[in-house]
């Protein structure tokens, strides 16, 4: 039996989410199970087709980028049928963008690049507040771990790709650590500037639009 | 846009998913190209709405037809209630995310009394009058029910503008069709209730009124709007091919029974005398083995669900339960699918059923005693011998299992002490035998669950007539068969007895109950059926306020004479196969099930159908 060792990117964008990770994994199932694709199942005791999720995205983020592996037993299937297969039985919001086979390690996973808006009656304050926590020489969060809450400084970790006003929001792309040793969240920032901003402010579409590893060389 | 108002909050509360829709099977249609919109509501959380297989059933009955759209709708949790209120977000469909207010029908289905007043929160949360006679007189917002608990729907009757009697998928679209012409021509709302009340199945109350005696039974009931003297519920000729779904919403979220569910048979032969169910799905009717196989082989397909599950009252009497499983476990092995079988009785759990059933999944194994001697079992038909439990039990024991889930009732009619420390004594002879067996599970304890609903008196069953053990006697009931169990291999549990009381009032009222549930929705009732939530301190209040003394419904023996509050709906069992049932379950004396021997309950009469025999 010859495995096809395979990495699908896919998108989760509008309704989709609201579908948190664990429901994201039974939502995959089944995907897989209508696509009628020759998944490979595993060979315990309960079999069940074997795929796993790069990163856990958080409920109610948007990603452009979400990563999932899984094996097809050879059946002379090109990528872009899977593709087309998988994409033909997803939910709403899930779209598959590409299929292809696994070439680096998840484990070479460094960093993630996210969108969001920072809505706000007066969107230069905001801007204001915004540069004035991203020039502070420390953010210092209380980020909750297994091992209870937990003072870290996300400032040395944390890259602002861009920040500028556009339709009277506050728009930013920033990169964060991710991947097996450290996950922030872009809401680690966001907490950390309600707490410093002049004016109050929401935060909306938070999106997930890149993935990155050692020296912001593209994950795929 | 209501979207975008909903979106806001939906990070706030808990399984969000739950009210945003967008899942797997859910049907969007262009509303430019849709003349009727219905909204079927389910009086609960989307967690239990959305394993009921009838909404299932209708929500894709109606989307075949192409300019009628069916969307669904479930009670908000109480914590996105309160959001709701807040933010003035009126209950909306999931599909649309539409406010449901605006739909042409507004379609419950009514599962268990305990509902009812979900049903009045969702009114009001939806921005509709909650009295059928406040709403406009403009043909839309047809506030309908169906389901279960309309076989006595006077308890909300003034709530709704009509009712669904029977089986939905007959009669849904007929009165759609009408509403559809009747839209077109420009007619009211009242010429729409007169037209729909000449479809056999549509009841609407409000041309029936009711006047009482002094003693507050019932003296006569007057009919109005040339309406029929007694409604007549609709039945599906032809079940075998009757319209089944090729496809069900899958939820992302996990739901009480996540899996696909095929419907084999509907009815039931067997009679028991508590058991309304029994009744009010007569006449039994199965599915072909093969009808079953291709609609399990099309869920599963359509769905992505690996776990199907057979969906009676009693699939161990589909005649043909050998053929159909083989055919099944052929396709469901193959696939990699789990098959469960619930409603299997204790009497025919032959070794063969029991070898398929371990072939696919090891689950739990569940019997409904029902009573504790066989007398008592006598008394409510259930004709199941102790002989036949133990056979069973020894079975399943020899089978590797080495828990059994017993259910029984308590306050039924003629029980005595000795019935209740005879469940005890059943649960003690079940763990004996377990020991006396050479290969029985080693290592292993075994553990009995007895679980002790109380007796509900039910409308169209012959214990209709019956009255409920007071909650005093029900709660020293529980007290003697804690103390009959003298070991912690039995593990007893039993229903609240304030609840059980309810069930019976709101089972068996009246039209004056409407106030009440009114009354206790104003005083924020709401989730009855969630022990959480239940407040009856709340719900007597308001049967005081109202001057309605609960035990007239639930207490008292209603005489065979009397006029019933729901005698003027016919489910085609008669009301005097009813009377002789009730008077030979007082001589304990069993009716064989209707394989056997017909016992002249009238169904297939009245349908013009054979008998068995």
């Amino acid at each position: 039996m010859f495995l096809l060792r395979l990495r699908a990117i896919f998108e989760k964008t509008g309704r989709a989410r609201y579908i948190s990770h664990l429901d994201l994994n039974r939502c995959m199932l089944r995907v897989f199970r209508r696509s009628k694709l020759p998944v490979w199942y595993t060979e315990g005791f309960n079999p069940h087709p074997y795929y796993s999720f790069a990163l856990a995205l958080s409920l109610g983020f948007e990603s452009r980028c979400e990563i999932m592996d899984f094996n097809i037993i050879n059946d002379n299937i090109t990528y872009d049928e899977i593709k087309n297969k998988l994409n033909a039985v997803m939910p709403e919001g899930m779209r598959v963008v590409s299929v292809a086979e696994q070439i680096k390690k998840i484990t070479a996973i460094t960093k993630a690049e996210y969108s969001f808006s920072l809505v706000s009656e007066d969107a230069e304050k905001l801007h204001d507040s915004v540069q004035e926590l991203v020039n502070c020489p420390e953010i210092l969060i209380d980020k909750k771990t297994k091992k209870g809450i937990k003072t870290v400084d996300i400032k040395p970790d944390m890259e602002v790709v861009s920040c500028e006003i556009s339709d009277g929001s506050v728009n930013m792309i920033m990169r964060l650590p991710a991947g097996t040793q450290t996950n922030y969240n872009p809401t680690l920032f966001i907490e950390a500037l309600k707490k410093v901003s002049v004016i109050p402010f929401e935060a909306q579409k938070i999106c997930r639009m890149g993935i990155l590893c050692e020296n912001n060389e593209k994950f795929f | 846009m209501l979207r975008d108002k909903i979106e806001k909050h939906l990070l706030e509360v808990q399984k969000p998913s739950r009210y945003i829709g967008g899942e797997v099977g859910s049907i969007n249609k262009d509303k430019s190209e849709v003349d009727v919109r219905f909204a079927f509501c389910f009086p609960d959380t989307y967690d239990i709405g959305m394993s009921h297989l009838g909404m299932k059933i209708l929500y894709s009955l109606i989307n075949e037809r192409k300019n009628y759209w069916c969307e669904r709708c479930f009670a908000p949790g109480i914590d996105f209630e309160e959001i709701m209120r807040k933010n003035k977000i009126p209950l909306y469909a999931l599909e649309s995310l539409d406010p449901i207010k605006n739909f042409d029908f507004i379609g419950f289905t009514m599962q268990y009394e305990l509902s009812y007043t979900n049903v009045l929160n969702m009114l009001d949360l939806a921005g509709i009058p909650i009295f059928a006679k406040d709403r406009t007189d403009k043909l839309e917002q047809i506030v309908v029910a169906g389901g279960p608990c309309v076989c006595n729907p006077e308890p909300i009757a003034d709530f709704f503008d009509l009712f669904i009697l029977g089986e939905g998928e007959e009669v849904n679209l007929e009165l759609m069709d009408l509403y559809y012409e009747m839209k077109k021509q420009g007619a009211g709302r009242l010429d729409f209730l007169r037209r729909a009340s000449q479809i056999e199945g549509i009841y609407v109350p409000q041309f029936y009124k009711f006047s009482y005696k002094a003693d507050n039974t019932i003296e006569k009931l007057e009919v109005s709007d040339n309406a029929p003297k007694t409604v007549r519920k609709r039945v599906i000729r032809d079940f075998d091919k009757v319209y089944y779904p090729e496809n069900f919403v899958v939820p992302f979220t996990e739901i009480v029974h996540d899996r696909v569910s095929v419907e084999v048979l509907r009815g039931c032969i067997r009679g028991c005398r508590f058991c309304q169910a029994g009744f009010i799905y007569r006449p039994f009717r199965e599915k072909s083995p093969e009808t079953i196989c291709s609609e399990t082989k099309c869920l599963c397909e359509n769905t992505g669900y690996d776990e199907v599950s057979l969906a009676s009252l009693s699939t161990s009497d589909h005649s043909e339960i050998d053929s159909m499983l083989t055919q099944l476990i052929d396709y469901t092995a193959g696939e990699r699918v789990n098959l469960s079988l619930p409603s299997l009785r204790v009497d025919n759990f032959s070794e063969s059923l029991l070898e398929k059933i371990k072939k696919v999944r090891k689950s739990g194994l569940t019997f409904a005693a029902e009573g504790g001697t066989q007398r008592l079992r006598d008394v409510i038909n259930k004709n199941v011998s102790e002989e036949e439990i133990m056979n069973t039990c020894k079975v399943a024991f020899e089978g590797g299992y080495s828990s059994v889930k017993l259910y029984f009732m308590m306050g039924l009619p003629t029980e005595t002490d000795e019935d209740i420390i005879g469940i005890a004594e059943l649960a003690q002879r079940i763990i004996d035998l377990f020991y006396s067996i050479e290969n029985r599970p080693k290592g292993r304890q075994v553990q009995i669950s007895v679980s002790c609903a109380t007796f509900v008196p039910k409308p169209f069953t012959p214990f209709q007539f019956e009255p409920q053990d007071t909650p005093e006697e029900i709660e020293r009931k529980q007290k003697l068969l804690l103390d009959s169990v003298k070991t912690k291999k039995i593990r007893v549990s039993y229903h609240d007895s304030n609840v059980s009381l309810l069930e019976a009032v709101l089972a068996k009222g009246d039209r004056r109950l409407c106030n009440v549930i009114y009354t206790a929705w104003k005083k924020g009732c709401k989730f009855d059926s969630w022990s959480e939530y239940y407040k009856f301190d709340k719900w007597l209040e308001a049967f005081e306020e109202c001057g309605i003394n609960p035990s007239f419904y639930a207490n008292r023996r209603f005489e065979y004479d009397e006029i019933l509050p729901w005698d003027h709906l016919d489910y085609l069992v008669t009301k005097e196969f009813f009377i002789r049932e009730n008077k030979t379950a007082h001589k304990s004396v069993t009716t064989p099930n209707c394989r056997l021997r017909c016992s002249g309950c009238g169904v297939n009469k009245a349908v013009g159908r054979e008998c068995f025999c």
